[in-house]
C-alpha cells in the first residue's frame, strides 16, 4: 500500500515542485533583465495551453511513442529516486539504474524529433547528443568517485550515511572538489547558457523543438520540469545530505538550480566543441583531482 | 540424457555427427531449394542437442565426453565437453540456428553461392564445438587452428575487402597460432605432456619467469582473435563485407572463441590467484591488470573509430570489439559478480548484435546500400526491421530495458566495488559513445527523410525479419528477467573455478545496491502506459502530416531536396577528436602495418639467406635464453 502510494506520489511532486522550479527560474532570469515576471501560476497555464490547442500535428508514430518515452522515462526515474519520507523502488535499482533510466526520455525525444525529418531537429539532436558526451564525462568521474567513497551506489544509503553527522558529513563537505565539478557537469546537463548548443533558438530554429506543436510541446515542458527536478535532487542527493524532511531538503534542491540559473543569464553561447573542450579540461579536471583525493584517503 | 542413443554415442557425439553431416550435406546440397530450410533443421537439431547437454550438465553430469580418441606423439588426445565450453557451444549452435533461418528464405535465393554460405557456416560449428570440447592443449591448438582456417574460409566468400581483411587475419591468426604452439612447448617442457591436468600439477614448480612467458603468448594469441588492441585492425571490414547471415555469426560468436580460449587458459588452468602472484618488480602492477587495461583501451578507442563509421556494417563490427572489451575486463575483475557481468554480456551481445546486423542486411537486402550518408527516412517502409533495429540499439547502447544493461550494470558494478576507478570510468565512457553511436546508425536509416527512390520499398520477408525479432525479443525477455540467462552464465562460471553469484529471476541482491529488473522494466513499460494515457486522453486528437508535408527555415521542403541530415552527423565532436583519430589511430595502423612489412621482409631475408651459421646462432641464442628462462631467472 505505501508502495503504490509512493508510485503515484513520486511523479506527482516531481512534477509539482518541477513547476515551481520552472517558475523560479523564470523569474530570476525576469529580475535579472528588470522585468515583473511571470504569475504564479504560469507554468500550469502554459501546459493547459498548448494541450488545449486546437491543431496537434503528428510525424509518424515514433513522434507520438517518442512522447510517451519521454514521460514515461522521467516518471519511473522519479521512482527510483528517493525523498524524505518517499523511498519508492530505490531498493531495486541503484544510482547506476537511475542516470541510465535518466537516458531513456532523451533518447525517446532523439528519436521522437528524428522522425519528424527536420533538419534544425536533427541538428538539434546532434547537438544535444554531443553535449550529453560533453558533460556526462566529468559527471562519470564525479558519479564513480562519489560512489567510493560512499562504499555503495544504493541511493539510500547515501542519503544515510551523509546524515550521520550533520553538514559535517555531507559529501559536499568530505569531498568539495568533486562537489565542485558535479556542480559543473550539473549546469551542462540542464542545458544552460553557456551550453546551451541544442536549443540556439537563432541558430537552428530551437532545434529539437522545431517539429513541436501543441501537446508535443506540452510534453516537452512537462519533460523540462521534471528534468529541473531530477537533476537539483539528484546533486542534492549525493552531496548535500538529501533530507530529513521536505523542510530542509526542498531549499537545497532550489538552491542547487538557483545556483545554475543564476549564473546562466550572463553568458552567450559556446561553440559545440568549445563546449566538448571545455567540459573535457574543466570539470572532468577538477573531478579527477577530487578522485585522487577521495582514492588517496 | 533424456534420450537413449544407439552405439553408446554420447550427446556430444551426437552434436559432432550433427555437425559433419550439416557441413557435408549443405556443401552439397545448400543451393537447393528446401537447403536453406534444411540448414535450419540441421542448426535447429545442434541446438538442441545442446539445449538436451545443458539440462544434464545443470543435473550435475560434470563434463560430457566424446568417444573420438586421436593418438598423437604417444599421447592420447580426448575431448570432453563442460560447463564453460558448453555456454559458448550454446551461443555457437544458436547463433547458426538463426544464422540459417535467416539465409532459408528470400535472402538465400538470392545469393549466388549459397551452398558455400551454409557449408562455410556448417563448418564453422563443427571446428567450433572441436575447440570447446577440447580435453588438452594438443586438442585446443587443434582446435584453435581449424577455427581460424574455418573463419577466414567464410571471410573469403564476397571477396573484395573482406577478403583483403582476411588475409590480414590470417597473418595475425598465424602470429597468434605460433605463439599458441610456443606456449604449448613450455608447458610440455615442464608438465612432460598436454594434459590440463598435467599443466596445472605443474604450475607451482614453474619460475615467474616462465609464467609470464606463458601469461604473454597466451594473451597475445588468443586476443587476437578478440581482436584486442593492438591486434584490433582486421576484424572490422572481414567482418563487415562477409554476406550477410555469416556477417552476423561471425559477430556473434566468432571472435568470442578468443575469450572462450583466454578463459580457458589463463582463468581455468593458470587460475587467477596464480595470475595475482605474477607483478611487475617494484611497481605492484599485476599481470591481469596489464589485460584489464589493454581490454579497456578496447573498449573505448574502438567504440570512438566506430563513431565515425559511415558504412552501417562497420559501425556494428567495431563496437563489437569494444563490447569485447567489456567482456574481458568484466571476467578479469575476477569477483562472482565481475565475472558472471562479463560472460552474461557474451550471451547478451550475441543476441543484440546478431539482431542488429541481420536489421542492418535486410536494409541492403532491400535498398542495395549500406552508406549511412545515403538512407533515411525508411521506418514508413520497413517498420519490422526498424523495431529490431530499435530494441537493438537499446541493448548495445546498455540502456533498460534491454538486455545489455544488465551485464554492463554488473560490470560497472563489479569496478566500483574493487575500487578501480579509472577502469570504471573506461567502461562508462565507452557507453556514452556507443549511445551516440546508435542514435547515429537509427537516425540516418531509419528517420528524418525518406528518399524518392525508396518510396516503394517493401519491408523485408518474413523469413528475414522474424530471426531478428525473435533475436530481440530474447534481448528484451533476458532484460526482464536476467535471472534466466544467469542461469545459464552459473554453468560457465562453476567450470571456471569461481565462485557462483547468488541471484534471483530480476537480478542481484548486493549489499552495496541491487539490481531488480523485474521492477525496473515492469515501472518503465507502466510509466510509459501512462504517458500513452496522458497523451491519448489529454489535449485534442493529433492530425499526421505527410513527411513531404514539412518546412523549415520558411522553405517547404520537397522530396526532390535533399536535406536529410545524415552526412558528418557530430561535426563538433569530429573537429574535438578528429584529430585525435587521424593522429593516434591512423599513425597507429600505419606503424603497425610497417611493423608487419618489416618483420615479414626480414624473415623472408632470413629464410632466403641459406647462411647455415646464422640459423644456429639463433637457435644457440634461442637455447640459451630457454635454459636461462626455465632455470628461473627473476624466480
Amino acid at each position: 500500500m505505501t508502495l503504490l502510494a509512493d508510485l503515484i506520489l513520486m511523479p506527482l511532486v516531481a512534477f509539482v515542485v518541477g513547476l515551481l522550479l520552472v517558475l523560479m527560474a523564470r523569474r530570476v532570469r525576469a529580475k535579472i533583465e528588470r522585468r515583473v515576471g511571470p504569475p504564479f501560476l504560469q507554468p500550469v497555464y502554459d501546459i493547459v495551453k498548448l494541450y488545449a490547442k486546437k491543431t496537434q500535428v503528428s510525424h509518424g508514430v515514433m513522434h507520438d511513442l517518442a512522447i510517451m518515452m519521454l514521460l514515461g522515462g522521467f516518471i519511473t526515474a522519479e521512482i527510483f529516486l528517493p525523498v524524505p519520507g518517499l523511498d519508492g523502488l530505490a531498493e531495486h535499482g541503484d544510482l547506476i539504474t537511475l542516470v541510465y533510466i535518466m537516458m531513456v526520455p532523451m533518447l525517446g525525444l532523439a528519436l521522437g524529433v528524428g522522425s519528424c525529418a527536420n533538419p534544425n531537429g536533427s541538428i538539434g539532436i546532434s547537438r544535444a547528443l554531443t553535449a550529453m558526451l560533453a558533460y556526462d564525462v566529468p559527471y562519470v568521474v564525479v558519479i564513480v568517485g562519489a560512489c567510493i567513497s560512499y562504499g555503495t551506489t544504493n541511493l539510500i544509503d547515501i542519503v544515510q550515511i551523509q546524515q550521520q553527522g550533520g553538514p559535517a558529513t555531507w559529501g559536499a563537505a568530505t569531498m568539495p572538489i568533486l562537489a565542485f565539478a558535479g556542480l559543473l557537469a550539473t549546469h551542462g546537463m540542464l542545458g544552460k547558457e553557456p551550453f546551451e548548443i541544442y536549443i540556439a533558438p537563432a541558430e537552428i530554429a530551437t532545434g529539437p523543438m522545431t517539429e513541436m506543436s501543441g501537446k508535443y510541446m506540452g510534453a516537452l515542458f512537462v519533460m523540462q520540469c521534471f528534468q529541473l527536478y531530477t537533476v537539483g535532487v539528484l546533486y542534492t542527493t549525493m552531496f548535500l545530505g538529501g533530507g530529513e524532511n521536505w523542510l530542509f531538503f526542498l531549499p537545497k534542491v532550489f538552491a542547487v538550480i538557483f545556483i545554475s540559473v543564476a549564473v546562466t543569464n550572463v553568458y552567450g553561447r559556446y561553440k559545440t566543441d568549445d563546449v566538448i573542450r571545455w567540459m573535457w579540461k574543466w570539470p572532468t579536471g577538477i573531478a579527477l583531482v577530487g578522485l585522487a583525493l577521495v582514492m588517496v584517503r | 540424457m533424456p534420450f537413449a542413443l544407439p552405439f553408446d554415442m554420447t550427446s556430444l557425439d551426437l552434436l559432432m555427427a550433427i555437425a559433419a553431416a550439416a557441413t557435408v550435406l549443405l556443401y552439397l546440397f545448400g543451393t537447393a531449394r528446401l537447403g536453406g530450410y534444411l540448414a535450419t533443421l540441421l542448426h535447429g537439431a545442434a541446438l538442441a542437442v545442446t539445449v538436451a547437454m545443458g539440462l544434464d550438465l545443470a543435473a550435475g553430469a560434470g563434463a560430457i565426453p566424446s568417444s573420438l580418441r586421436l593418438t598423437v606423439l604417444g599421447q592420447q588426445l580426448a575431448w570432453t565437453l563442460d560447463g564453460l565450453g558448453w555456454f559458448f557451444l550454446l551461443l555457437t549452435t544458436g547463433a547458426a540456428f538463426f544464422s540459417s533461418w535467416y539465409m532459408a528464405g528470400e535472402w538465400g535465393r538470392v545469393q549466388q553461392r549459397a551452398r558455400i554460405q551454409h557449408g562455410t557456416l556448417a563448418l564453422n560449428v563443427l571446428t567450433m564445438v572441436l575447440l570447446l570440447s577440447a580435453g588438452d592443449l594438443l586438442g585446443l591448438f587443434i582446435g584453435w587452428e581449424f577455427v581460424s582456417w574455418a573463419a577466414f574460409a567464410m571471410m573469403i566468400q564476397a571477396g573484395g575487402p573482406a577478403t583483403q581483411a582476411a588475409y590480414r587475419y590470417m597473418l595475425y591468426a598465424l602470429a597468434g597460432a605460433m605463439a599458441l604452439f610456443a606456449a604449448i612447448l613450455v608447458v610440455h617442457g615442464a608438465a612432460g605432456g598436454f594434459g590440463f591436468d598435467q599443466m596445472r600439477a605443474a604450475l607451482p614448480d614453474m619460475s615467474t619467469g616462465m609464467l609470464w612467458t606463458l601469461f604473454a603468448l597466451f594473451a597475445g594469441g588468443f586476443g587476437v582473435k578478440m581482436a584486442l588492441v593492438p591486434t584490433h585492425l582486421w576484424q572490422a571490414p572481414a567482418y563487415s563485407y562477409t554476406p550477410g547471415a555469416s556477417s552476423a555469426f561471425l559477430n556473434a560468436v566468432s571472435a568470442r572463441m578468443g575469450l572462450f580460449a583466454l578463459i580457458l587458459s589463463l582463468v581455468k588452468l593458470i587460475g587467477f590467484d596464480t595470475l595475482a602472484g605474477l607483478r611487475i618488480p617494484m611497481t605492484g602492477i599485476e599481470s591481469t591488470d596489464i589485460l584489464a587495461w589493454v581490454a579497456a583501451i578496447t573498449m573505448v578507442v574502438p567504440t570512438y573509430i566506430a563513431l565515425m563509421q559511415t558504412d552501417a556494417r562497420m559501425l556494428l563490427t567495431w563496437h563489437g570489439i569494444g563490447q569485447g572489451g567489456y567482456m574481458l575486463l568484466g571476467i578479469l575483475v575476477a569477483t562472482p559478480l565481475g565475472v558472471a557481468g562479463g560472460l552474461l554480456h557474451v550471451f547478451n551481445y550475441a543476441t543484440y548484435q546478431m539482431a542488429l546486423i541481420l536489421a542492418v542486411f535486410a536494409v541492403i537486402h532491400r535498398t542495395g546500400t549500406a552508406d549511412l550518408d545515403e538512407l533515411g527516412g525508411l521506418i514508413t517502409r520497413m517498420p519490422l526491421t526498424y523495431v529490431a533495429l530499435l530494441m537493438g540499439i537499446i541493448g548495445l547502447a546498455g540502456l533498460p530495458p534491454m538486455n545489455g544493461f544488465v551485464s554492463k550494470w554488473m560490470i560497472y558494478k563489479a569496478l566500483i566495488v574493487t575500487q578501480q576507478p579509472l577502469l570504471s570510468i573506461a567502461a562508462f565512457v565507452g557507453t556514452l559513445g556507443t549511445i551516440l553511436s546508435v542514435y547515429k546508425l537509427i537516425h540516418n536509416i531509419f528517420l528524418g527523410q525518406l528518399r524518392v527512390e525508396h518510396r516503394e520499398i517493401r519491408e523485408a520477408p518474413w523469413s528475414m525479419t522474424l530471426p531478428m525479432l525473435v533475436l530481440a525479443g530474447i534481448g528484451f525477455v533476458t532484460g526482464f528477467a536476467p535471472g534466466l540467462a544467469l542461469s545459464i552464465v552459473d554453468q560457465a562460471q562453476a567450470a571456471m573455478g569461481v565462485a557462483l553469484l547468488p541471484h534471483h529471476l530480476g537480478g542481484v541482491v548486493l549489499a552495496t545496491g541491487s539490481l531488480n529488473m523485474l521492477w525496473v522494466v515492469g515501472v518503465l513499460v507502466g510509466a510509459i502506459g501512462v504517458g500513452a494515457l496522458i497523451f491519448y486522453v489529454l489535449g485534442n486528437r493529433r492530425f499526421e502530416t505527410h513527411q513531404y508535408d514539412n518546412y523549415a527555415g520558411g522553405h517547404f521542403l520537397s522530396a526532390d531536396i535533399r536535406y536529410h541530415f545524415s552526412h558528418e552527423f557530430y561535426p563538433g565532436l569530429a573537429r574535438v577528436i578528429g584529430p585525435w583519430y587521424r593522429g593516434w589511430v591512423v599513425r597507429m595502423e600505419h606503424g603497425l602495418g610497417v611493423l608487419a612489412e618489416v618483420s615479414g621482409d626480414l624473415w623472408h631475408g632470413v629464410f632466403r639467406a641459406a647462411y647455415t651459421p646464422l640459423y644456429v646462432l639463433i637457435v644457440a641464442v634461442l637455447g640459451l635464453f630457454w635454459a636461462g628462462g626455465a632455470g628461473g631467472f627473476g624466480s
